[in-house]
């Protein structure tokens, strides 16, 4: 019993070891999203291009789309634009969730909604517009409320407006077609079927 | 081609390293003598390869050789010299050589001074640390290395050095750290020189004891940086964040810290031997251990290094040989080993041991604080974060009878204490320490049961008993005076030590308690008092450094009567080539209080965003951190520790007569 | 340390007379105490390790709006911590959950803690009867133990460097 006890700092250490490897090969940064199989939070956004027309969940029911957090500001962002361009075409419904940066009144600016619709159309022109249409979200509530940390995210939304998937990061044809498009078409498959 | 002759250099040293594990521990399995006598040679040999390697990247780095990726990285021609030469270790792979150069110099200083040591012993302790020096000269030459080229194509121009290592702080603080780090890898090697050798008579506690002291010494001097460098570089005002490098550091430090306590109670009286031998594996196994973490990349940390999982893997297999390896023979030894001393319940020794009691288990929640949220993760449990309202919650709980049993320890003879004798001491010791805490709060016009209150009453009885132990001892001698010349200079070392923690205590306590903050935005002429204090920002200029522009404020600051105490300068830097913005708090310092402004960014209006802090006793903190290094210096000055011999006895025998 | 305590004291520092805008107005020190505890146990979900305060990620700006904004409301502790966590989850609090799971994280440390106390009194009951005879003994060798093993210990040392 005595002669055990002297094992007792191998057994910890080893066990520790084994936490350490499994910890090596998983990203630390990643976290599980509290926001999906729940409805979409309730809100009622402008849209970035026709600000006088205004969101609300319910007008996104019928069909699962992917709601992509973006913004012209954010080099990944932009990257992604062309990819998700062509998913558009193969029939993936894309809307926008525009995040806009808090002014920052260092650089002299300030918010101007003409000089960012410019700014969007002239960026989705060169790179391609995966967008049915994108909700402009000035404050940043709706993001925040489905638990935003930056850009770029996108959310699987399913036809009864549940939110099914959370990706932090950005879509490349990689992610696609390993970890969204089964969840997606898993999901576009049992629309309308409720 | 310098940067070749570095790598070549480093080549060599693992070459030395690789002999220095094999030839002296080939004689002293063999008896080999001329084995045997190779090892210091090779030892002051490696460290002088390493040494060559060393100075090697730091000429790439003053020339700004950007063929070298390192110096690429992190550094940049506009760079001033002094912080060329700290970005030679602001790397990763930079920060390894370092580490390198320490581990060798380690082991040449071992090499050098342990004549006293008998040649078989020698010989142990220099091959073990040959085999870790070939675990890090290997890592670094083949996984991270820190002379690697880019040719044919390189910048013109480098990346530069992170801002926030551009600082006085970065110049000091890892040297420091990174010698108390792998100083414990001198522990670590008499104990496995111990355990090969199946010997545990207290020789080797005796030995092992100066070095442990001055690996402790260093680290507490790191750590004590880092959280000054935290506190003024960041602009937060924040002088510890719990985060895992952090925590890193300070694991080991706290295990180092019951090494120490329990390898005085191995030495004087022959007992918690297999205890002292697992804490001093325990030590450098979680030097290696927080190294792994900080590069590793698994934890997320905001000081950790880029994080590469080849690297990880190679440091994994190199902590399950190093670590594992140590603890297996340990378990495989240890069985043996029978303490024969006999000591009763209220005794030095159970003192000693309930101070390693207490210390492990603060060593056992720092440690599930920063890899449980990796735990339940891998168990597939979610993520989760431990932070500061965990910690400060156990250490609250850990340090209250820690600190009375701080205070009482000294006092307590070894084998036994008849209670009876201290209760006159100690009472008067609680009255003082009572009427000091009140007093004090008393001149702050705050009497109230609150966390100051505890701080100080804890705080006074740690400082005032030392205080008074001392005196006690002296007067032992016949006069103070007498007594003065005559007490060990290790006994100093403790009482300093330990007036150290309750100076630490008092403004941990304080601060937490009575720090004020305030975000306000000001324009020029603006003022706002706080705690006391007027404010009053007198004007914003740009700035122009060699590396970075921002913009500079001017804050004066007046007292309650009107009298001018300071004029502060804050910056708002902004680094051109790294394109990150820096706060450059001003920072005017008190031993009472520290007055803190960070310069925030510009807002409409012709204003300034400014965070302004009061923060009342924080060099305590610091200061605690200084006194408890001074006597660990105090105490490696103890002749004993450099005759260790028969000469000694007499001298011993008095002071255990008296003890 | 502890928190909670601050906010007692806090209120004996007179009340500054703002010539300054306060960049975030609180109609009582609780609620500037509250805010300052809550963004500084708030995690940064975006950045390395901070918390929000002293983060400038645009996440950690709305945050601390957002939880500015509910204690202004009246909100209390508890409904900005489970705003926050029903939305970036437990990740987001410095102070984990208490479930079976992570009652480990108290209970293994107040474990350890009575364990190797348990241990060492085990040993002081072996020793209790051996002891009075052996401290008999060596009271009768007038020389204490401490001294004696000293004298072996140097003795020892001495072997070892004649050896070699």
């Amino acid at each position: 019993m005595r002669k055990l006890m002297f094992y007792v700092p191998l057994v910890l250490f080893l066990t520790l070891a084994l936490f350490l490897l499994s910890g090596l090969f998983s990203n630390p940064m990643e976290r599980e999203s509290v926001t999906t199989n729940k409805p979409l939070p309730a809100f009622s956004l402008p849209d970035l291009m026709q600000p006088a027309k205004r969101w609300q969940p319910e007008q996104l029911h019928g069909e699962t789309f992917l709601l992509n957090v973006w913004g012209t500001w954010c080099p990944t962002c932009n990257a992604e634009l062309s990819y998700m361009t062509e998913l558009k075409q193969q029939g993936v419904k894309i809307i926008g969730l525009y995040y806009v940066l808090p002014v920052d009144p260092l650089l002299g600016e300030s918010f101007d909604l003409a000089l960012l619709q410019a700014d969007v159309s002239n960026k989705l022109q060169q790179r391609g517009n995966p967008y049915q249409f994108n909700i402009l979200d000035a404050d940043r509530s709706l993001s925040l409320d489905l638990g935003v940390s930056g850009a770029p995210e996108t959310f699987i939304v399913d036809s009864n407006g549940i939110v099914r998937e959370h990706h932090i990061g950005d879509i490349n044809p990689q992610v696609w077609r390993n970890k969204l498009a089964p969840l997606y078409q898993k999901w576009r498959q049992q629309d309308g079927t409720e | 081609m310098i940067a070749e002759y570095g790598q070549l250099a480093l080549t060599f040293a693992l070459a030395l390293s690789i002999l220095l594990a094999i030839v002296p521990l080939y004689g002293s399995f063999s008896g080999n003598q001329r084995a045997l006598l190779q090892a210091k040679p090779l030892a002051i040999g490696l460290f002088i390869f390493c040494l060559l390697a060393k100075l090697a990247l730091v000429h790439a780095f003053l020339t700004s050789d950007f063929t070298v990726i390192n110096v690429a990285t992190n550094s940049s021609s506009i760079l001033p010299w002094y912080y060329q030469i700290t970005a030679s270790f602001g790397s990763h792979e930079g920060s390894m050589l370092l580490w390198i150069l320490m581990l060798s110099g380690w082991t040449a200083l071992v090499a050098i001074f342990s004549k006293g040591l008998p040649l078989l012993m020698q010989g142990r302790i220099l091959g073990v640390l040959g085999l870790i020096n070939i675990g890090f000269i290997a890592f670094s030459l083949f996984m991270s290395n820190p002379f690697a080229r880019s040719l044919p194509f390189y910048p013109v121009e480098g990346m530069d050095l992170n801002p926030l290592l551009q600082d006085f702080g970065m110049i000091i603080h890892p040297p420091l750290l990174y010698m108390g780090y792998v100083g414990f890898a001198v522990s670590f090697a008499f104990a496995i020189a111990a355990l090969i050798g199946g010997k545990f008579d207290s020789t080797w506690a005796r030995w092992a004891r100066p070095w442990t002291l001055a690996a402790w010494l260093f680290l507490t001097l790191g750590i004590m940086f880092g959280s000054w460098w935290a506190y003024h570089e960041l602009g937060w005002g924040g002088w510890w964040f719990w985060d895992p490098v952090e925590n890193a550091s300070f694991l080991p430090w706290l295990v180092g810290t019951a090494l120490l306590h329990s390898l005085a109670v191995t030495e004087k009286r022959g007992t918690f031997k297999s205890w002292t031998v697992l804490l001093a594996l325990g030590a450098f196994s979680l030097s290696l251990v927080g190294a792994f973490l900080v590069r590793s990349g698994v934890l997320v940390s905001v000081h950790s290094f880029a994080a590469d999982p080849d690297r990880g893997i190679f440091l994994l297999v190199f902590l399950l040989l190093v670590i594992g390896g140590s603890l297996a023979l340990y378990a495989s030894r240890m069985n043996s080993v029978r303490s024969q001393a006999r000591y009763q319940l209220f005794s030095r020794e159970v003192m000693l041991w309930g101070n390693n009691v207490f210390l492990l288990t603060a060593t056992l929640v720092v440690f599930l604080g920063t890899l449980f949220p990796l735990f339940h993760k891998e168990l597939g449990l979610g993520t989760i974060s431990i932070g500061e309202p965990f910690f400060n919650q156990m250490f609250y709980y850990l340090t209250i009878p820690f600190a009375l049993l701080l205070g009482l320890g000294p006092w307590v003879r070894w084998k036994q204490q008849p209670v009876k004798p201290l209760l006159g001491p100690f009472s008067l010791i609680a009255l003082a320490s009572l009427t000091l805490a009140l007093g004090t709060l008393a001149a702050m016009q705050s009497i109230q049961a609150n966390l100051a209150l505890l701080g100080l009453l804890l705080g006074a009885w740690v400082g005032l008993s030392a205080l008074y132990e001392l005196y006690q001892r002296l007067s032992q001698f016949g006069s103070v005076s007498k007594g003065a010349f005559k007490l060990h200079a290790s006994h100093y070392g403790m009482t300093i030590a330990h007036i150290g923690f309750a100076v630490l205590v008092v403004g941990v306590a304080m601060t937490k308690t009575y720090s004020v903050e305030r975000d306000v935005r000001m324009q020029i002429n603006d003022s706002i008092s706080l705690a006391g204090y007027q404010f009053t920002l007198l004007d914003v200029y740009p700035l122009q450094g060699a590396n970075f522009g921002g913009e500079a404020a001017e804050i004066a600051v007046h007292n309650s009567k009107g009298q001018l105490i300071s004029q502060l300068h804050a910056e708002k830097r902004f680094y051109q080539i790294q394109r990150t913005v820096m706060t450059e708090s001003a920072v005017h310092a008190r031993l009472s209080r520290d007055l803190y402004v960070s310069l925030g960014e510009a807002l409409p209006g012709d204003a300034w965003a400014l965070r302004l802090y009061v923060k009342p006793f924080v060099r305590w903190i610091w200061l605690g951190g200084l006194l408890m290094a001074l006597g660990a210096l105090v105490a490696l000055l103890d002749k004993r520790y450099r005759r260790g011999s028969s000469k000694l006895t007499a001298a011993n025998n008095s002071e255990a007569a008296n003890a | 340390m502890k928190m909670l305590l601050r906010f007692l004291t806090i209120l004996l520092f007179a009340m500054p007379a703002y010539a300054t805008e306060e960049a975030l107005q609180f109609e009582n020190e609780t609620q500037r105490q509250l805010y300052q505890q809550l963004t500084a146990e708030l995690r940064c979900p975006q950045c390395q390790n901070q918390n929000i305060a002293d983060s400038n990620a645009v996440v950690s700006v709305d945050m601390r709006q957002k939880t500015y904004d509910m204690i202004k409301q009246g909100g209390n502790r508890d409904d900005v911590l489970d705003y926050m966590i029903n939305r970036y989850g437990n990740f987001v609090h410095y102070q984990p959950p208490l479930n079976r799971y992570t009652l480990l994280l108290w209970l293994a440390p107040l474990l350890m803690l009575l364990a190797l106390v348990a241990l060492q009194l085990k040993r002081r009951r072996q020793q209790a009867d051996e002891f009075s005879t052996d401290a008999a003994a060596e009271a009768a060798s007038g020389q204490s133990g401490s001294a004696k093993l000293d004298a072996e210990l140097d003795q020892l040392i001495e072997q070892y460097r004649s050896k070699k």
